[in-house]
């Protein structure tokens, strides 16, 4: 821990840190280009030259690439550094082009800032700049190089950190181009972050170009809303829409970056179709009266029919507050308590996070600090990508990774794949086959030094979590734990769990038996998220009454007799708990409202003048619970509320939006005992899976216009031995037969998936709706040419 | 001349490959053996790379435009590199590179229509002590006059009809 | 005009290469035998110590203290890398050595490998040096057929093979960690130093890189000893004798082996043929176009490393390049920076932005356009580019900017006072 003297303040830092880092610790940013703090040093701009005064080697150096050392004295405004940080500018702004009006970049500029630090103010050079033709990088990236000031930042965050391979430098001397070979869409699932990443306006989001300057935009800090890791963003808008989102920072969780589902997904918010506005009985009215309507319906329906006739679905959407007041109100009305997820076996999964696991959860940065992460039935990049780019993190830190799952699981770094089936993980986990594979891996986990496992709620649901718990538990030593790191279905499926108190009985079974005459939605939409979405939607359709809280269009919005429309993510506060127990807020960057563009038709200003701003009816589902329970408190004191009714969420209160998050406490130990037991033979020749894929599963980005490009199209996948033998071809359309019914679909092979089974995506709006993840694979069967 | 690689090359190197830990390091070999086969490396030579060696095009595109003498674009036949470094400066390189545009009509980066010469500025040909000195794709030739400068050019014409 | 003793260029006849044969009757060989047969690795670690040999590539540091901190005990894979790349201007001595008598490079690499127990070699070798490439493939392919190279090395049990890797031509290459970068198959930017190659080098392996001349040397070394050696110099400082490349504007522009520490005059006068069409000696490069400019006032002074640098200079490659007093140095720098901003890898920002403003500057100086500002301007980016750039290019691009501005600034003012380039009709 060196102390040394930075401009006559004293600081002292841990050992291997530089001088700049210990610059930043006293407040004092020197300025910089090429270093980043999730990239490093690299020594390439020089902006970052100090004056050493005292130390073994004193003169100007670059501070980024000079460790401190006891004793050393440092000035950063020597005459000497401040002439040289000073040329560092002329030389960068010789050949940048003086289009600052018209580049996106502006307000945000780093070049700007590190230009006017620097000093440099005068362009002495009279020469002819430098210039480039643009490549087109696809829908999601724009391109403007002159702009470039080869920081390498760019290449450094896709390659090296993201682990893309088709875009970095070319050439050389003062040309050197950042690109791809030919152009077309970047590859990489991370390819956003070169946006965050580039100083100045070389790389920007095309699908935010020209609409806002950085001082108008409305932002705040949130949370990804499309998978239950729960990374720090932060949206921005203006004009009553959403119009981008970038990278927060959380070092627990996201650290600098995020996956381009969580970047360029959030066009959910301003979707033509979204719930706008309160409705009775298919009449559009004010919420206040839906409110009324709704409770004068529900107690209507418990005197008629005891509070056994009324049931409430919370979900893994809905906020922590607004699943909490749903709760409270059931408990109120002395009906049964709300289901938190449709899924049976999903319920189940969570539960085991929620419960016994829950002493050992890790969080992704501990993930990347891995030296041993075994990812079992887990396809990162397709359910929880930034989970993918931390495990390359393990991997560049010299970690290893085994991925045991059917899927042709890919990732962004080198690691050993054993495609098993589901059934065959699951009777490995419980020790009931073949376990030569198991005790290698065991040896090695017992002796890694931070071992993690990841575990896919889907496929191994609540029994191959809870089997898994009892592997990471035989493997924890006296100096460490064995960590676990599950997958949970969505963004709060870890809070929704925390609330059960008990099981419940699978709602559909409720439904059909006819005992439930009203159902409440938060947030969440049965027919599509209920293993037997058919038989759902029939038992729904012989309710007495629907009422519906959300912000997306679901089936269940509209059917619903009545519909309360709610604020999204990014326009309303909550807190979200993420798949390792972490309790993190959000904040509201926009008020809700229909876009300005789609009220005007694109004129501005809006020639029509109204008293109300048209579709800002949606509120956040906690506001309007609250109203429902008669009650007006601040989100702190709502908070405070439930810190006494949940001891686990002590620390719920002091959160703030963009701060780390806190964990839930863990539970007491007391087994979750299942009741289900899933081990079953492997019978069938071939049995089908579905699966999430990344674009196109989840149903709000899979609304997202922007993402639209990347959108996965149904299709169905085998190991090619599969296809030989039923003499099938590649890319040919083939019917699959299941007891859902008859599809037509491309035929894909890979032949690094598990044999015998066929992979379908679930997705939402097509005809493959009807298969939810999260189930046990499916008897099917194979037949070529159509049906 | 515009096959990108013969059979026996493609496989000695891709033997040469799977014996090797870092496959990478045989990146400019066949880059050079591309071009020698064909005269400058076409997209699809950069794609060929890639591929033998287990990388992408643009893993191989960044490395193969860092290199002056990789061509990735169409050069003539005889590609004349004319040093234009102190030493042959200093004793008329700037003359001779003159003559030769002149002779040839073309300026540098073009190739004569005959498809036969691509004028190239290049710095040093470790020939500085015969300045002024230039080569042509892989000959050096110094010190040379304008008249030597000729023949040589006159020479090759002759060898390519011949 | 006194004959040196010729070790480097003993078997050099023009037009001619020496082979194995001819190599073994001069007795080429015979160092390695005496090498791996009498002597430790360590022994010959401190005996090119005690030579005093410094590295002929360049930066001249000492050649047994940069072996002496290599982890020879290190288990697994460590390389010895040697330098060709040989693109400085100026410098063409290693591509004659290599003409003349490839051997001596390849037994030299086999005593250096030896002393460091290194396993495998490369020679990296530039794109146009195609004959040089040829004759070492020879060079290998004969000794390994006659044990030199091989696993069990003249039944020592030390084994090396040696690998030649050709170029495709950039000047940054010859930089010890971008050439590693390029033999890796990657862009060949500078890697950051520490950790030195000796640490991580080659495939993240120890690793020493020297070269061609330093690795000849080391067989006559172990041949004729460390006192031999370092009395083969003029000066009480330097070792051995240095091959000089002659070029610019002397009668006989050629390469000629002769002693540490001869003066500049005499190079120029007896081996150079004097100033070329009886013109009087302006200035000279005195070790590749990195060095500081000489001025008639240092032609006696003695060609060493230390010497140099006590006038401002540098030996650097001893390529040796002599300016008439109808040259102007304005356009010379220019040439020279040209060549610097041309050659930059593009990875630092005074070297990829920084070289091409001063080209900038200097060409409008040259055309007569310059104002005092300008050369203010010249003065602060030679002030703010040296010492502060990524890897040694830059810095030595700086070095004929040096020169310019001290010894030759009146020639500044007078292209910006006359508003031409005086030495222009
Ligand atoms: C830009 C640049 C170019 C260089 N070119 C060469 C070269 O062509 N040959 C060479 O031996 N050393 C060259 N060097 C020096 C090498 O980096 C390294 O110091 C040398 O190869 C070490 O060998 P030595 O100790 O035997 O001289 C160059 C250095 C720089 C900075
Ligand atoms: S594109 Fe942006 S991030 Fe990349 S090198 Fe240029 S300025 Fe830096
Ligand atoms: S000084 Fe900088 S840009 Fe120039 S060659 Fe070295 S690292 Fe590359
Ligand atoms: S920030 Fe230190 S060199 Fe770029
Ligand atoms: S300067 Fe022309 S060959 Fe060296």
């Amino acid at each position: 821990m060196p102390t040394l003297t930075i401009d006559n303040l004293s600081v002292t830092i841990p050992d291997g840190s530089t001088i700049f880092e210990a610059a930043a610790q006293l407040g004092i940013v020197v300025p910089h280009f090429c270093y980043h703090h999730a990239l490093g040093a690299v020594g390439a701009c020089r902006m970052c030259a100090v004056t050493v005064v005292e130390g073994k080697m004193p003169g100007l150096k670059m501070s980024c690439m000079t460790p401190a050392e006891e004793g050393m004295v440092v000035e950063t405004d020597t005459a000497q550094a401040m002439e040289f940080r000073e040329h560092v500018g002329e030389w960068l702004m010789t050949n940048h082009p003086h289009d600052c009006p018209v580049c996106d970049e502006g307000g945000e500029c780093q070049l700007q800032e590190m230009t006017i630090s620097s000093g440099h103010g005068v362009r002495n050079y009279r020469g002819n700049k430098r210039t480039y033709q643009n490549q087109d990088l696809g829908p999601f990236i724009a391109q403007e190089m002159n702009r470039c000031i080869q920081c390498y930042r760019c290449a450094r965050t896709y390659q090296d950190y993201c682990g893309g391979r088709d875009f970095g430098p070319m050439g050389s001397r003062q040309r050197v181009f950042f690109g791809r070979f030919t152009d077309g869409m970047l590859e990489s699932d991370f390819s956003g972050n070169i946006v965050d990443v580039c100083p100045t306006g070389v790389l920007t989001d095309k699908t935010f170009r020209f609409k806002t300057r950085l001082w108008d935009l409305q932002q705040a800090p949130s949370i990804c809303p499309h998978c239950s890791l729960g990374c720090a963003t932060v949206p921005g808008g203006r004009y009553r829409e959403i119009q981008r989102v970038v990278s927060g920072v959380n070092v627990q969780t996201n650290g600098h970056f995020i996956c381009d589902r969580g970047r360029f997904g959030s066009s959910y918010v301003n979707h033509p179709k979204r719930p706008r506005q309160a409705r009775v009985d298919g009449t559009n009215v004010p919420v206040a009266q839906a409110l009324n309507r709704l409770r004068d319906k529900i107690a209507g329906v418990i005197a008629e029919h005891g509070p056994g006739a009324v049931a409430f679905v919370g979900s893994g959407r809905a906020s922590l507050e607004a699943n909490w007041l749903l709760k409270q109100w059931a408990r109120s009305l002395k009906c049964p308590a709300p289901v938190f997820e449709l899924h049976p076996r999903r319920g189940r999964a969570i539960r085991q996070a929620v419960g016994p696991l829950s002493s050992h959860l890790a969080s992704l940065r501990q993930v990347r600090k891995s030296d041993l992460v075994l990812v079992i039935g887990a396809d990162p990049l397709n359910e929880a990508p930034m989970l993918a780019l931390a495990l390359r993190q393990a991997v560049r830190e010299g970690g290893r990774i085994v991925v045991l799952d059917p899927r042709p699981v890919d990732l962004p770094c080198v690691f050993e794949h054993h495609p098993l089936t589901q059934e065959q993980i699951l009777c490995l986990l419980a020790g009931r086959c073949e376990t030569g594979l198991l005790n290698n891996l065991l040896s090695e986990l017992m002796t890694a030094r931070r071992p993690v496992l990841v575990g896919g709620s889907d496929l191994l649901g609540g029994v191959g979590l809870q089997l898994l718990g009892h592997l990471t538990e035989s493997c924890d030593n006296d100096d460490r734990y064995c960590l676990i790191h599950p997958l949970l279905p969505r963004v709060n499926s870890f809070g929704g769990g925390l609330l059960e108190d008990a099981p419940q009985e699978d709602l559909l079974e409720r439904l059909e038996n006819g005992r439930i005459k009203a159902l409440v939605c938060l947030e969440s939409d049965p027919g599509s998220e209920h293993p037997e979405a058919g038989r759902m939607q029939l038992a729904l359709s012989r309710l007495d009454y629907l009422a519906v809280f959300d912000c997306l269009p679901t089936h269940a919005t509209r059917r619903a007799d009545l519909l309360l429309p709610t604020a999204t993510t990014v326009e309303g506060d909550g807190v979200y708990i993420n798949n390792e127990g972490r309790m993190q807020a959000f904040s509201a960057a926009l008020q809700p409202g229909i876009p300005i563009a789609a009220v005007t038709a694109g004129q501005h200003p809006p020639r029509e003048f109204m008293p109300e701003t048209p579709g800002s009816q949606p509120q956040p589902a906690w506001q309007m619970l609250q109203d429902l329970l008669g009650e007006r408190h601040s989100v702190t004191a709502l908070r405070r509320a439930m810190e006494q009714s949940e001891p686990r969420l002590e620390g719920m209160s002091r959160l703030q939006p963009g701060d780390e998050g806190i964990k839930v406490a863990p539970q007491d130990p007391e087994p979750v005992e299942e009741s289900t037991v899933e081990i079953w033979s492997q019978d069938g020749d071939l049995r089908l899976l579905p699966v999430q894929s990344c674009y196109g599963s989840e149903v709000a980005s899979s609304l997202s216009q922007t993402v639209t490009p990347r959108l996965v199209t149904p299709r169905l996948m085998v190991h090619p031995q599969e296809a030989q033998q039923r003499h099938l071809q590649e890319g040919e359309d083939v019917t699959l037969k299941t007891a859902h019914g008859l599809f037509r679909l491309r035929l894909f092979c890979d032949e690094r998936m598990a044999t015998r089974r066929a992979i379908v995506p679930c997705l939402p709006g097509t005809p493959l709706e009807i298969f939810v993840p999260g189930g046990l694979s499916l008897p099917c069967d194979i037949e070529g040419g159509a049906s | 001349m515009m096959e990108l690689l013969t059979a026996e090359q493609l496989d000695k190197f891709t033997v040469q490959v799977a014996g090797l830990e870092h496959p990478r390091e045989l990146i400019i070999d066949l880059l050079r053996s591309v071009q020698d086969n064909h005269g400058w490396v076409p997209d699809e030579g950069v794609a060929l790379v890639a591929k033998i060696l287990g990388l992408t095009p643009l893993e191989v595109e960044e490395v193969a435009t860092f290199y002056d003498k990789i061509f990735r674009q169409p050069v003539g036949r005889y590609p004349i590199h004319i040093c234009d470094s102190i030493c042959c400066w200093s004793r008329g390189g700037d003359a001779l590179a003159t003559h030769l545009r002149e002779h040839l009509g073309i300026d540098f980066g073009e190739t004569t229509a005959d498809g036969l010469f691509t004028l190239l500025p290049s710095c040093c040909l470790g020939a500085c002590g015969r300045a002024p000195a230039i080569m042509v794709g892989q000959n050096t030739y110094g010190p040379l006059t304008t008249d030597d400068a000729d023949r040589i050019v006159d020479a090759l014409r002759q060898e390519a009809q011949g | 005009m006194k004959q040196t003793e010729q070790l480097l260029f003993k078997n050099r006849r023009p037009g001619e290469t020496a082979f194995l044969k001819e190599y073994e009757g001069s007795g080429g060989y015979l160092g390695l035998k005496k090498a791996v047969r009498e002597m430790t690795p360590k022994e010959v670690c401190e005996l090119v110590k005690a030579s005093g040999l410094r590295g002929r590539g360049g930066a001249g540091f000492p050649t047994g203290v940069k072996w002496s901190f290599f982890p020879a005990e290190n288990p697994g894979p460590k390389y010895l890398v040697c330098n060709c790349d040989e693109m400085e201007p100026g410098t063409y001595k290693d591509g004659e050595l290599l003409k003349a008598d490839p051997h001596q490079l390849v037994e030299g690499m086999i005593i250096a490998a030896y002393a460091m127990q290194i396993d495998t070699g490369y020679i990296f070798i530039r794109y146009a040096y195609k004959e040089q490439f040829a004759y070492l493939e020879r060079a290998i392919v004969e000794a390994t057929e006659a044990g030199y190279l091989g696993k069990d090395i003249l039944g020592s049990g030390f084994g090396f093979e040696l690998h030649v890797h050709g170029s495709a031509g950039r000047y940054i290459l010859g930089e010890e960690t971008a050439l590693l970068n390029g033999l890796e198959g990657k862009r060949p930017n500078p890697r950051s130093k520490p950790p030195f190659p000796a640490v991580r080098g080659l495939f993240g392996r120890p690793t020493t890189v020297n070269n061609v001349e330093t690795l000849a040397n080391i067989q006559h070394i172990v041949n004729g000893g460390a006192v031999w050696f370092k009395d083969l110099a003029l000066t009480v400082e330097g070792a051995g004798t240095k091959l000089y490349g002659l070029s610019g504007h002397l009668e006989q522009t050629a390469c000629f082996e002769l002693p540490v520490g001869i003066s500049l005059r005499e190079l120029i006068d007896d081996y150079g043929g004097g100033v070329w069409q009886g013109r009087a000696f302006k200035s000279c490069l005195p070790g590749g176009a990195s060095t500081p400019f000489l001025t008639a006032d240092n032609l006696d002074v003695a060609l060493d490393y230390q010497t140099l640098e006590a006038v401002g200079s540098r030996f650097g490659t001893a390529g040796v390049t002599v300016f008439d007093d109808r040259t102007c140095m304005v356009a010379v720098t220019l040439n020279l920076i040209r060549f610097f901003a041309r050659e930059s890898c593009g990875w630092c920002t005074p070297c990829r932005d920084g070289l091409p403003l001063v080209v900038w500057l200097l060409e409008k100086i040259e055309r007569g356009q310059g104002t005092d500002d300008d050369l203010q301007m010249l003065k602060a980016q030679h002030r703010n580019i040296c010492g502060n750039s990524f890897c040694a290019l830059a810095e030595g691009a700086m070095g004929p900017v040096d020169g310019l501005l001290s010894n030759f600034e009146q020639e500044v003012v007078d292209h910006i006072q006359k508003g031409r380039c005086p030495f222009t009709a």
